[in-house]
């Protein structure tokens, strides 16, 4: 009893202690989120560490108690004084506990962020003010064009792939596989990973499917300024892999405006 | 039983046995045969098929040739003379030497082939570790310096994920500890499949030595899961990861087989199904899941080989490109559990033995092994979250989170032991303790991994790395150090000095995790897979973590060596028992000239009862 009465103490106090500790570390789990998703998906990873937390001391301090409390001083084997073979109430409690526990965490945030997310995606779909971006993965390069404005590669003053987008504006990516120096070998197309750190979301891009990607992005900024924005393969396609790489930037609707009629007189 | 000698073949069904012929050393028969085997059907196929622009070795003949080498290498060993031949009718010349030499050939002796078994897997384990540190090595730089292209770094990591996974993770405590314990665990002398199980274990180093040279094929790039349709316009060492892995995988299968079938039919009289070890339900459990999972990627495999060097494109853009990953993680998925399963049938086995507390909650803990193994097949497609379209997921996710309930019965069970219990803290128990701390780390950044949303962030990022890695080196190598400690004085009849053990489980320990809580860290600050270069901002941490990294390699390198030391210097026990265990191995004989038990043993009661110092079986302390 009086081990029983010390655990459970002991485990709230700890419990409490680290999720002090969680709801400091929690809302910065994703250390840079720039779009709404990436927040949703931060709020759902602060969620499952706060939901964690209580199991993970739990678990600790039993092997902490096993080490300290029940450990046997003497090198004599004798046997132990509890020899209890099953107690029901303690696997009835860890059943149900799990059981319930699992279930939660699958409504929320498992399926309640995966709903919000569909959800976003068909209102963004259905919206004119969407800014539809054609990207194309291949060997090793991302390119993207922006069909509404007739732009079909934009670049950087350097003439590398360069991706722009206006803040607080919603943007549905359409994702293609293929190489467009030679469409006659479909062979030879991989599978890549569209990725961008700050917006907390990624698709991977598969030869002869059509994938899209729904994202807000909600702060203004740009790779220079920080390189979790970035447009990164995050799935291995070959040895160019590593360089598979594009720069971006989120800029406010003017600016946006302003690069559009530049890159339109890039490629007249 | 007895009356046989026991250095007599006796799975030959009868057949005359004639002394062997003198032949050279049957290792170095084995290498001969191989370059012979490799020569002969290599020059053959690349005869038949002259293309103007195949070279004498090309991805058809070479497929072939590996065939060839295989094949020779094992009948070298020993496979001709005794098991091919009198299987034709010829007399059965082979007999078992004795001595050190019997390790270096084919043996019928479950104790011989489970040493072979250790033995070829910890080199895999060493060989895929250098690896590592070449991984490692280079990432302390966001630039190529140590590797000149990309590819070698890629194929490093393909190495190295291929070595582990399929020779350490998948064989040490299978092949390895389950073919030497569980005959003894059973109380027989011998396995089902004696023959079959001396075969098996040749694979092995087949295996690992065709991945580890691969390169001379071709740089491949895919990473340990060889996956399509990259692997079709890949690098052609691509092929010595398909022929590899399928011989690293037929060892397996065949140590599943005898493994089910020792468990199921050679048990001794009064060990009935209620009063199976833990292990050996583990190993059960687990030579069901790959009686069922190996054969289908294994056949994923051929095909993806086919359409390699035929080149028949069901993988390609114009095939099915997701296919292929549907069958590998199909497969993958069931693998992490034949992964840990032993590990977690481990803790249930030591822990009782160290805390002298009967097992708590047994039922549960075979419960939860069972659910696992029927679950293990309905949640591989999380590891393609971000491949599926969006509406695929959540059923995926919904059963992955539910894994995570029969697994947390092992947790139960021990946990449930060791309360008020009188825990001995010595290496093994330590260990054990240790890598119940890992896995739960392991189990619980699962818990973010199998949410869509959050999975979309971190898929393909180091945080995974991290994850798996506690949950592989965490539970599955952890563990099988304990069960090392725990078992040297019966394997070697020598007891390790229990300072040198356990500051070597502290260093393991602490360089573990310091290295790879920050694979989770690097992970979200955005740090992706299979990349020898990566921006700038991420070279700091990365470069700290391979000095930990570096530390972690010589604290496995320690275990090791200390381990094999004691094994043949370290100081000779006096009692065969000094646990004080009452599971039927540490009644056995391990000397491998003489039978496990003199006379089989009549089981009385189950093995786990601690609360007196009865034996299981009648027991004559003298004997
Ligand atoms: C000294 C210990 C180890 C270190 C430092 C280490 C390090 C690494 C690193 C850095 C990667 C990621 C490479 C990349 O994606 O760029 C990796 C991948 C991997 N490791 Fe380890 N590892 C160690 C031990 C192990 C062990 C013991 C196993 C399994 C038994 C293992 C299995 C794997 C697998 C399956 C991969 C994935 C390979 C792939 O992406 O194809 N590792 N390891
Ligand atoms: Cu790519
Ligand atoms: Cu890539």
């Amino acid at each position: 009893m009086r081990d029983k009465a010390l655990f459970f103490v002991l485990w709230l106090i700890f419990s409490a202690i680290c999720e002090w500790l969680a709801s400091l570390i929690g809302p910065h789990f994703y250390f840079y989120v720039a779009s709404v998703q990436a927040q949703e998906g931060q709020n759902a990873a602060a969620f499952i560490l706060y939901m964690a937390v209580p199991i993970f001391v739990f678990v600790v301090m039993m092997l902490l108690f096993a080490l300290f409390r029940f450990r046997a001083r003497d090198d004599s084997i004798q046997p132990a004084k509890s020899q209890i073979k099953i107690n029901k109430a303690y696997v009835g409690t860890w059943l149900g506990l799990s059981l319930v526990f699992n279930l939660f965490l699958f409504v929320h945030p498992t399926a309640s962020a995966a709903q919000a997310y569909f959800n976003e995606s068909m209102a963004y779909n259905k919206s004119p003010k969407t800014l539809i971006v054609d990207v194309v993965a291949r060997q090793w390069e991302w390119r993207f064009s922006y069909p509404q404005y007739g732009l079909t590669q934009t670049v950087d003053a350097n003439g590398n792939d360069f991706l722009e987008l206006p803040v607080n504006t919603p943007v549905k990516f359409v994702l293609n596989s293929y190489d467009y120096n030679h469409y006659y070998d479909p062979q030879i197309d991989v599978i890549h990973s569209f990725w961008i750190p700050a917006f907390g979301m990624k698709m991977d891009v598969i030869p002869g499917e059509t994938r899209t990607e729904y994202i807000e992005p909600t702060k203004i900024s740009s790779t220079t300024q920080n390189q979790m924005l970035r447009v990164q393969c995050a799935e291995v396609c070959g040895p160019g892999h590593p360089y598979m790489e594009a720069n971006m930037a989120v800029v406010s609707p003017a600016n946006f405006a302003k690069w559009v009629a530049q890159q339109k007189k890039l490629e007249a | 039983m007895s009356t046989v000698p026991n250095n007599l073949v006796t799975g030959a069904s009868g057949l005359p046995l004639q002394p062997r012929r003198r032949m050279m050393a049957p290792v170095l028969r084995g290498v001969i045969w191989a370059a012979i085997g490799f020569l002969a059907l290599n020059t053959l196929v690349s005869q038949v098929d002259p293309g103007p622009l195949h070279s004498y070795v090309n991805q058809v003949s070479v497929v072939f040739g590996w065939m060839g080498a295989v094949i020779g290498w094992v009948f070298g060993v020993g496979a001709w003379d005794a098991v091919v031949k009198p299987a034709f009718g010829y007399p059965l010349r082979w007999k078992e030497t004795v001595g050190w030499r019997r390790f270096f050939e084919y043996s019928t002796d479950h104790k011989v082939i489970a040493t072979q078994y250790m033995v070829a897997s910890g080199s895999g384990f060493i060989i895929a570790g250098i690896a590592a540190m070449l991984m490692r090595l280079q990432l302390m730089e966001d630039h190529l310096w140590l590797f000149s292209v990309p590819q070698d770094y890629l194929e490093t990591v393909g190495i190295h994920g291929t070595i582990m996974m399929f020779s350490l993770a998948t064989v040490f405590m299978v092949g390895g500890l389950g073919n030497y314990l569980i005959p003894m665990m059973v109380g027989s002398n011998k396995s089902a499949f004696p023959r079959l199980s001396g075969l098996s274990v040749w694979f092995v180093p087949a295996g690992i030595l065709t991945v580890a040279f691969s390169p001379l094929l071709g740089a491949w790039t895919t990473g340990w899961r060889g996956y399509e349709p990259l692997a079709a316009s890949d690098g052609n060492g691509i092929v010595f990861y398909y022929l590899g892995v399928f011989a690293l995988l037929l060892s397996s299968l065949f140590v599943a087989l005898n493994l089910v079938a020792t468990i199921v039919f050679r048990r001794a009289p009064g060990l009935t199904w209620n009063r199976i070890p833990m292990y050996a339900w583990a190993m059960l459990v687990v030579s069901f899941l790959n009686i069922i999972w190996i054969p289908e990627i294994m056949m994923a495999f051929v095909l993806a080989l086919l359409d390699k060097i035929v080149p028949l494109p069901f993988f390609t853009a114009v095939g099915s490109p997701l296919t292929y990953l549907e069958m590998f993680w199909l497969f993958g998925h069931p693998e992490v559990y034949i992964v840990v399963l032993p590990a977690l049938g481990m803790w249930m086995e030591i822990m009782p033995v160290m805390s002298r507390k009967t097992l708590f909650g047994r039922q549960w803990g075979i419960i939860g092994l069972i659910f696992v193994m029927l679950l293990s097949g309905l949640v591989w497609a999380h590891h393609m979250f971000p491949t599926m379209s969006d509406v695929e997921v959540l059923p995926f996710s919904f059963f992955t989170e539910m894994i995570s309930i029969p697994t947390g019965f092992a947790y139960m069970v021990v946990i449930g032991t060791l309360w008020q219990s009188r825990m001995r803290l010595k290496a093994p128990s330590l260990l054990v303790l240790m890598s119940m701390f890992n896995f739960l780390i392991g189990g619980l950044t699962g818990l973010f991994l199998a949410d869509p949303m959050v999975n979309m962030q971190i898929h393909d990022t180091f945080f995974v790395v991290g994850h798996f890695h506690y949950t592989i080196i965490g539970g599955m190598v952890f563990s099988g150090f304990a069960a090392m400690y725990y078992y040297l004085p019966k394997f070697s009849g020598r007891m390790y000095n229990e300072k040198w053990a356990q500051f070597g489980a502290y260093w393991m320990f602490l360089a573990f995790n310091a290295t790879f809580a920050q694979f989770f860290i690097i992970g979200l600050r955005g740090m992706n897979r299979w990349v020898p270069v990566y921006p700038q901002y991420l070279q700091a941490q990365n470069f700290e973590i391979s000095i930990f990294a570096f530390l972690l390699g010589l604290g496995f390198v320690y275990n090791i060596v200390y381990i094999l030391w004691v094994w043949v210097k370290g100081r000779k026990v006096e009692s065969q028992n000094p646990w004080k265990s009452k599971t039927l191995e540490w009644y056995a004989n391990p000397n491998p000239e003489e039978d496990n038990f003199k006379e089989i043993p009549t089981v009385l009661t189950g093995f786990y009862d601690y609360s007196d110092d009865s034996h299981p079986i009648a027991w004559d302390p003298t004997s």
